[in-house]
């Protein structure tokens, strides 16, 4: 039975639709590959905060963010980018510009290369950038690193989004090389975003990764996709937060949180 | 028809004369502003076309098998995102991503919107008589326009000063005529340029000066990856082109913080 579910998931890496692990952008956290079988599998499906489940599987789902795939790999982005060129010349023709005007000439393969890099998330595993920076610390005192920017791509329009994250964790025993927070904002961030599912994405790293007394992730960002067409309201900005562990329990380590990225 | 420069001699600031005589006595060319809008908008020539008096009768025709040619470029333009989202290595079906391609094409349709509009159809019946001759200043409007190398947004302010002689423009006008140009695949300073452009063919003022600050989503988010790097471009033209007292009166009013 594990082991059917185990093939079963990795032959549907890339397709996995339908279920509660889909939602996290085509990508396996440790919260869908789960060798636990059954009941982790109806624990991950109807979205259940995936917050404590992701506190309390800590000590086998460590190993479960490590093991995560990549869908694309360098090789992977040389070969796509004849037909990703393709597809921007045709979208430069519907849109009634002349793709053979000097400023256009080489656009497509310039956009490819951007959108390439902007989706680079897919590339890159947690493990490769967190392995060797886990120290331990006696240290239990809140870590924050606030202001990290973050740039995104709303999954909906394929506009940028932009802002600020602010990471702040209780450490166990083990602490975190900091640029490593920001590592784990840019590999989660560079890829078809929500901006809740990014939140609770980095927030669910951190935790497998170092499983420390709790976690706090909050994100303001702005949308483009809200400011530049639609609604088109400029001044309007995104927040979202994912309290995890202590942090979600008590209010008081929440308050400290909220007030120090706020300072 | 004015012969066309070569790009770099195009923008530097001032190069370009208030009435390029030889281009306005063709009343075609009045409605677009032709060196430039020959650098970007082929389909821009194709509206104006229908503006045109005698052709009124085509116009009827031409406007059905414009809908029906949007409806085929906006399949065209989804079929390409799906590609794009395959090719990025996403799982095309999963939930959040069923309809992105259909939304992004529309997205991207309404953001190069600009090619449809002429200013002649914005700016028609809002020029006014009106005997005043002192600066009248637009500023801080609000600008969003595509990188046409990487087609990622840069966005930012607008700030624009006219020396009326005799004739004023409703005040919205600018800021359309700041859309119009703004929502098409574009560069700064060709932007700047057509916007001043447009406003001396349209009023034929004493003088006109467009500044422009926006940050490049293309510098920020990719490539260099500087955060707070802004581009500022400007076009000075008649008297804020020739007379530096109006020039720092212009910049004194707008680039205080």
């Amino acid at each position: 039975m594990e082991h059917s579910k185990q093939t079963q998931y990795s032959s549907n890496e890339k397709k996995d639709t339908g279920d509660g692990g889909s939602v996290l952008n085509g990508h396996f956290d440790g919260m869908v590959k789960r060798p636990a079988g059954g009941t982790a599998r109806a624990a991950a499906a109807p979205q259940a905060p995936g917050a404590e489940s992701g506190s309390h599987r800590a000590a086998t789902s460590v190993m479960e963010s490590w093991k995560e795939e990549r869908t694309r790999s360098v090789e992977d982005n040389e070969m796509s980018l004849p037909s990703l060129a393709a597809a921007y010349t045709t979208i430069l023709r519907g849109l009634g510009e002349d793709p053979q005007r000097q400023g256009l000439l080489k656009t497509p393969w310039r956009a490819a290369t951007a959108m390439q890099f902007f989706t680079k998330g897919y590339q890159e595993k947690i493990i490769d950038v967190l392995n060797d920076a886990i120290f331990d610390e006696d240290h239990d005192e809140m870590v924050i690193v606030k202001d990290i920017d973050m740039f995104s791509m709303c999954e909906h329009h394929l506009v940028p989004i932009f802002g600020r994250v602010h990471i702040g964790y209780l450490p166990n025993k083990r602490v975190l090389g900091l640029s490593k927070l920001a590592r784990i904002v840019e590999i989660y961030s560079r890829r078809l975003q929500v901006q809740e599912r990014l939140t609770k994405q980095i927030a669910v790293a951190i935790t497998e990764a170092l499983q420390p007394t709790g976690v706090g992730v909050v994100i303001e960002a702005t949308h483009m996709c809200m400011v530049m067409r639609g609604v088109q309201k400029m001044n309007s900005k995104t927040v979202t937060s994912t309290m995890l562990g202590v942090f979600r329990e008590d209010p008081k380590t929440r308050d400290e949180f909220l007030t120090l990225i706020r300072s | 028809m004015a012969i066309l420069t070569p790009l770099s001699q195009q923008f530097t600031t001032g190069f370009v004369p208030l009435y390029p005589a030889a281009s306005f006595t063709d009343s075609r060319a009045r409605m677009e502003y032709h060196h430039t809008s020959e650098m970007n908008g082929v389909v821009a020539d194709y509206h104006s076309m229908c503006n045109e008096p005698e052709r009124n009768g085509l116009c009827r025709e031409e406007k059905h098998s414009e809908d029906a040619a949007d409806s085929n470029n906006l399949c065209h333009i989804e079929k390409a995102y799906s590609t794009i989202l395959s090719e990025l290595g996403e799982d095309v079906d999963r939930e959040g991503l069923l309809r992105t391609p259909l939304r992004a094409a529309k997205a991207m349709q309404f953001l190069t919107k600009g090619y449809k509009e002429t200013t002649q159809d914005i700016l028609n019946d809002a020029i006014f008589d009106e005997n005043h001759e002192e600066m009248v200043i637009v500023k801080d409007i609000d600008l969003f326009s595509l990188c046409e190398h990487h087609l990622v947004p840069f966005y930012g302010k607008a700030h624009i000063a006219y020396l009326p002689n005799k004739k004023v423009v409703g005040l919205s006008k600018l800021a359309r005529i700041v859309e119009i140009y703004s929502r098409r695949l574009q560069v700064q300073e060709r932007l700047t340029k057509q916007i001043a452009s447009a406003i001396s063919e349209a009023l034929e003022p004493a003088g006109v000066a467009v500044v422009i600050e926006a940050a490049h989503m293309c510098m920020v988010m990719r490539g260099v990856q500087k955060m707070n790097a802004s581009t500022v471009t400007s076009v000075m033209l008649g008297r804020f082109h020739d007379d530096p007292e109006v020039r720092k009166e212009f910049l004194a009013l707008t680039m205080k913080k």
